[in-house]
């Protein structure tokens, strides 16, 4: 039969394998442009460009300072403060990839897999194309100006620094790509990402506490407050650990550029080897999850759901096969809900489902402990009668910081449920009011919790503080809300609880939303500043007040034009919530 | 009596892409309607705007005799939706949902609660209890959909692949539903891509290729179009009834035109 024998596949060449590694670059590079071609493309770049600006500023001040200290380390002879200096690095590192995520989130690499691709060059792809991340940038560029300081104290030491830290180097950004490789696959169950994020909670609390306790610049004015068993049972624990902080990365360079300064070349290279093993070891963690991948495993919660087996209920089904048809009464025969507290069902209605989505989202339920977790440190810090004037607005400015972020992506977590609320007779005005009123709710019990925290651990502060505080927060809350609204409906971004490496919120919604807090912080404490300067603090309420008012007027004004802006921006919204995960 | 459901020179255009263009189509009360066309014919911009998930270019829509974009949340009181994606809350449960949704409906209480629990119980859903939406496989999220988008007892429902990923006995049980709803005077309109179930269902169909409806009309009336088409080669077999499948391929391929040999992928094994 013509045109049907299978002719024998022809070797797969490198050639071929090249043309993949370029077309997924290219693929990459197509998506990166193209999401800036979207609606709102525009504000995005710049954001991007703003983001970028700053994070080149950060860079730059920590590789000069790493460098500086590198330096001064080599030059005074105490080369040993290098260990310090990597294990901050390594620490920044993991702490940057946090932050910002890694790269190779455009889309999902799993789809790869059904490319003819051999599982080496799979894990090849998987590693590369993932190493551009800010932190592994910060990273290396890090790792360089340790070496390049080495190298300008002691220049006989160039060849030895430079190759220690690039083997640091290399080690740090491959213990990130094993680290989030598994983190990705542990956080593929809900019960995991719960875990993971009390683990998380726990941890952050943790550094909070130890910074408070432990930190030079808290304790400036309160010496006693630092009992000297507690720095001496640090130090204590710290040199417990030394002797196996030793056998890490940073400690094994450390050591190996010791070594190469007492003219101890096999030392030298025996502890560099050590930390190369432990790259390849990274590496080799690494590479066995991307295999595992490349099997096709899916692990979601939802690839694993099966029905359980059914019980007998208390009214018997009939056999599907003749099932009776479905009595449902038409709507007529429903009586029509009363409003509650003057507040149309919808709104009531929507609030209660958005109480659900807060007791089922950690995150949310953590962020609201932690302010209060840190004014209970606060307190115990610096209460004083004196202090309670400011600690009290700091407290509430830092609840808010956490508190308005959520309003601008308050569609994040609906998904494609977002496509309800415009096929339900309901106006978007109250589904928003009723996310909005969540949010209030939130705020008022976080500032009244930590009224009582600053009041129980400390002392009251004045009743004008009080006041100037709350109508401060009613401004800033309103403000930002309304902001929050337009850019949820015009720039939404699909929450994946289940990815670590992916984006949960628009650059620029999270840039405006950032501005809108340092502006109010910013006129907080100008006002504050001034009426405590002067001893005119009455004039706190008025101008508060009328701070609120005008946030209430935007507030009000833009939730009354909401249904016409969803309307406009509905396209967009489905786009984005009701893409696949 | 006005029709159920009335679009009159409906476009809708993406950029310069004009993926519906001036259709019209009426269903009268009671009809069991599908919509059927292939893959980017424009059939589901055309429900998304029925719905009003999705603003027309030009035209006007007319559900139960209101028109849909001047008085929206009035005519969605009577409208019910599975649409292409589904819906669902992931972080609500199954009784959640449909307790949200009957409430979005402006149903009471003690309704919403009694519905809710007859629903899941038709749906085969209600051991589901504790589970999440996000935690359920396609097939569930399909059959919850359609739970919510009755729940209101809506007299025009509109269906997207309902089907799809649903078991056989599953789908059993949706297709008694949805003839019971007809029975008491529902109408339906429906779109999928498996033509058996459309021809065991629906009495009317359309037929949408490249943003225009190119059949329209009675089950019995498209197959005698296609018979009188065909007339001289199906002589032979006159007696024999054409499928919708038949049907569809005709009227498809007989606008896109066969495929020609020299298309034929002769690399393809």
């Amino acid at each position: 039969m013509a045109g049907l024998e299978l002719a024998p596949p022809e070797k797969w060449t490198a050639a071929q394998t090249r043309a993949q590694f370029e077309a997924i670059s290219r693929l990459r590079w197509r998506i990166f442009v193209n999401a800036f071609r979207r609606k709102g493309g525009a504000g995005e770049l710049v954001s991007r460009i703003i983001l970028y600006v700053f994070f080149a500023g950060f860079a730059f001040g920590v590789t000069f300072t790493a460098g500086l200290l590198a330096f001064l380390g080599a030059w005074k002879g105490h080369l040993n403060w290098l260990d310090m200096l990597l294990w901050g690095t390594f620490l920044l590192c993991q702490l940057t990839n946090i932050q910002l995520g890694q790269s190779g989130t455009t889309f999902d690499p799993t789809q790869l897999i059904r490319f003819p691709m051999r599982v080496g060059n799979y894990i090849a792809i998987r590693l590369f194309f993932g190493l551009l991340t800010p932190a592994n940038v910060i990273g290396a560029l890090i790792s360089l100006a340790i070496a390049l300081g080495i190298t300008i104290a002691l220049p006989s030491l160039w060849f030895y620094a430079l190759l220690a830290l690039a083997v640091f180097a290399i080690a740090n950004a491959l213990f990130s790509r094993m680290v989030f490789a598994w983190i990705d696959r542990w956080l593929s169950t809900r019960r995991a990402r719960e875990v993971f994020t009390g683990f998380l909670f726990a941890f952050s609390l943790g550094i909070q506490y130890l910074n408070f306790t432990f930190n030079p610049a808290y304790n400036h004015h309160h010496q006693s407050h630092v009992p000297l068993e507690r720095l001496t049972a640090a130090l204590h624990l710290y040199h417990r650990a030394q002797p196996y902080l030793a056998k890490l990365p940073p400690g094994l360079v450390t050591s190996a550029l010791l070594s190469a300064r007492q003219g101890h070349t096999a030392s030298f290279f025996a502890a560099t080897a050590g930390c190369a093993l432990f790259a390849a070891v990274f590496l080799a963690v690494f590479a066995l999850r991307m295999k595992t991948e490349f099997r096709g495993e899916i692990l979601s919660d939802a690839a694993t759901a099966v029905a359980k087996p059914k019980k007998p209920l208390a009214s018997a089904r009939r056999p599907s096969s003749t099932a009776a048809p479905l009595t449902v009464a038409p709507l007529a025969a429903a009586s029509i809900t009363p409003r509650t507290f003057g507040l149309a069902p919808a709104v009531t209605n929507q609030f209660g489902k958005e109480m659900l989505y807060v007791r089922r989202n950690q995150g949310i339920l953590f962020a609201l402990v932690m302010p209060m977790a840190i004014a209970v440190f606060l307190c115990i810090k610096w209460s004083t009668r004196s202090s309670a004037s400011w600690i009290f607005p700091a407290a509430v400015a830092y609840t808010l910081m956490g508190l308005v972020a959520l309003s601008y992506n308050s569609w994040g977590l609906e998904g494609p449920g977002s496509q309800l609320y415009f096929l339900a007779p309901v106006r978007i005005r109250d589904i928003m009011l009723g996310k909005n009123l969540m949010n209030f709710a939130l705020a008022s019990l976080e500032i009244v919790a930590m009224l009582a925290v600053v009041t129980y651990t400390g002392h009251q502060p004045p009743i004008t503080i009080i006041l100037a505080s709350l109508l401060w927060a009613a401004g800033t809350l309103l403000f930002s809300t309304a902001l929050g609204n337009q850019r949820s409906l015009a720039s939404p971004k699909k929450i994946n609880l289940a990815s670590t490496t992916r984006k949960q919120t628009s650059s620029l919604s999270g840039l405006i939303s950032l501005g809108v807090m340092l502006v109010a912080i910013g006129f907080g404490v100008a006002v504050f500043s001034a009426a405590l300067f002067f001893h005119l603090q009455w004039i706190l309420l008025p101008l508060f007040a009328a701070f609120a008012a005008g946030g209430f007027w935007v507030y009000q004004r833009i939730l009354a034009s909401i249904d016409r802006f969803a309307l406009a921006n509905r396209e967009q919204l489905f786009l984005e919530l009701c893409k696949p995960d | 009596m006005p029709p159920a459901i009335a679009a009159h020179a409906l476009s809708r255009s993406f950029n310069n892409f004009l993926a519906v263009d001036n259709i019209s189509l009426a269903v009268e009360p009671g009809q069991f309607f599908g919509f059927l066309g292939p893959n980017g014919a424009g059939k589901s911009t055309t429900i998304k705007m029925l719905t009003g998930l999705l603003a027309p270019s030009a035209g006007s829509i007319q559900i139960l005799g209101e028109d849909l974009i001047a008085n929206p949340v009035e005519v969605k009181r009577y409208i019910g939706v599975v649409p292409e994606g589904m819906a669902l809350f992931g972080k609500l449960t199954a009784s959640e949902y449909l307790t949200f949704v009957g409430r979005m409906y402006g149903l009471d209480k003690q309704t919403t609660q009694q519905r809710t629990t007859e629903l899941l119980e038709f749906m085969g859903l209600a051991d589901q209890q504790k589970k999440l939406i996000a935690d359920f496989s396609h097939g569930m999220g399909k059959k919850l959909a359609l739970a919510a988008a009755v729940i209101h007892g809506p007299k025009v429902l509109f269906l997207d692949e309902p089907f799809e990923g649903v078991d056989a006995i599953a789908a059993q049980t949706l297709k008694s539903m949805l003839q019971g709803m007809i029975s008491r005077g529902a109408t339906i309109f429906l779109t999928s891509h498996v033509l058996e179930i459309v021809e065991r269902l629906c009495s009317h169909i359309a037929i949408i290729n490249k943003g225009h409806i190119v059949a329209s009309g009675s089950l019995d009336e498209l197959r005698a179009g296609v018979q009188a088409r065909l007339a001289p080669g199906l002589e032979a077999d006159s007696n024999a009834r054409l499928t919708l499948e038949q049907i569809f391929l005709n009227i498809i391929g007989g606008e896109s035109g066969p495929a020609r040999p020299e298309q034929e992928l002769t690399w393809l094994g």
